[in-house]
């Protein structure tokens, strides 16, 4: 049986925390748990998909790490969840906006599309959030 | 007779071999079996919990030198 949806709000463009939302996303969404991402704030420049891989990410110590380890790419994870799972991943209509972009900047094949706020929040009225 | 995949997932991290082990399952027949080997103790303890969570079967962990060895059965 599914468990309750979880809905992830991600603000932070931190590498850190992206890793850590590309984490509980694509597990979750293999879990049989629906899994719905709304990317916002300065996260969405980590999505920017005319910028070059390896400037994707911006981290501290731990960000570091990851990279010198080789841990899985964020992106990636989610294009994995997507594709064995159930997960949404939405662009905040209003972060585009600010960012003056168009779906068209967003890395390719990710996302459902943008949505407001008002609307994933009334969603996830019925799952459990995460704020990022 | 049930046939066994091996997965080669040493050197990644978390959730690495558990995504690897999720795409290879949906390939294979219901009653075959995999095996992943893995370098992250992390997955080790994973593995097994999200197979009890979806329903198939965990047929063993060991732990060899420097990796851990993980037999899933799938059951649906």
């Amino acid at each position: 049986m599914a468990g309750a949806p979880l809905y992830i709000v991600l603000c932070s463009g931190d590498h850190e925390k992206l890793q850590m939302a590309a984490m509980m996303a694509s597990v979750g969404a293999v879990s049989e748990r629906p899994v719905h991402l709304f990317v916002s704030m300065n996260a969405l420049f980590a999505f920017d998909g005319t910028a070059a891989a390896d400037q994707r990410y911006k981290g501290g110590q731990f960000s570091k790490l990851m990279r010198e380890k080789k841990a899985p790419d964020a992106i990636d994870l989610l294009r994995q969840g997507k594709e064995l799972g159930d997960l949404s991943v939405y662009a905040c209509s209003m972060a585009l906006d600010v960012a003056g972009w168009s779906e068209d900047r967003l890395v390719e094949g990710l996302f459902n599309g943008a949505l407001g706020l008002t609307r994933f929040l009334s969603d996830a009225e019925n799952g459990q959030l995460v704020v990022m | 007779m049930s046939k066994r995949t091996k997965i080669d997932a040493r050197g990644a991290f978390c959730p690495g071999p558990l995504m690897e082990m999720i795409a290879a399952i949906k390939l294979i027949e219901v009653g075959d079996e995999l095996e992943v080997l893995s370098s992250d103790k992390g997955s080790a303890a994973d593995i097994p919990e999200w197979v009890k969570k979806v329903g198939h079967e965990l047929v063993g962990v060991t732990q060899e030198d420097k990796y851990w060895s993980i037999v899933v059965r799938k059951a649906k």
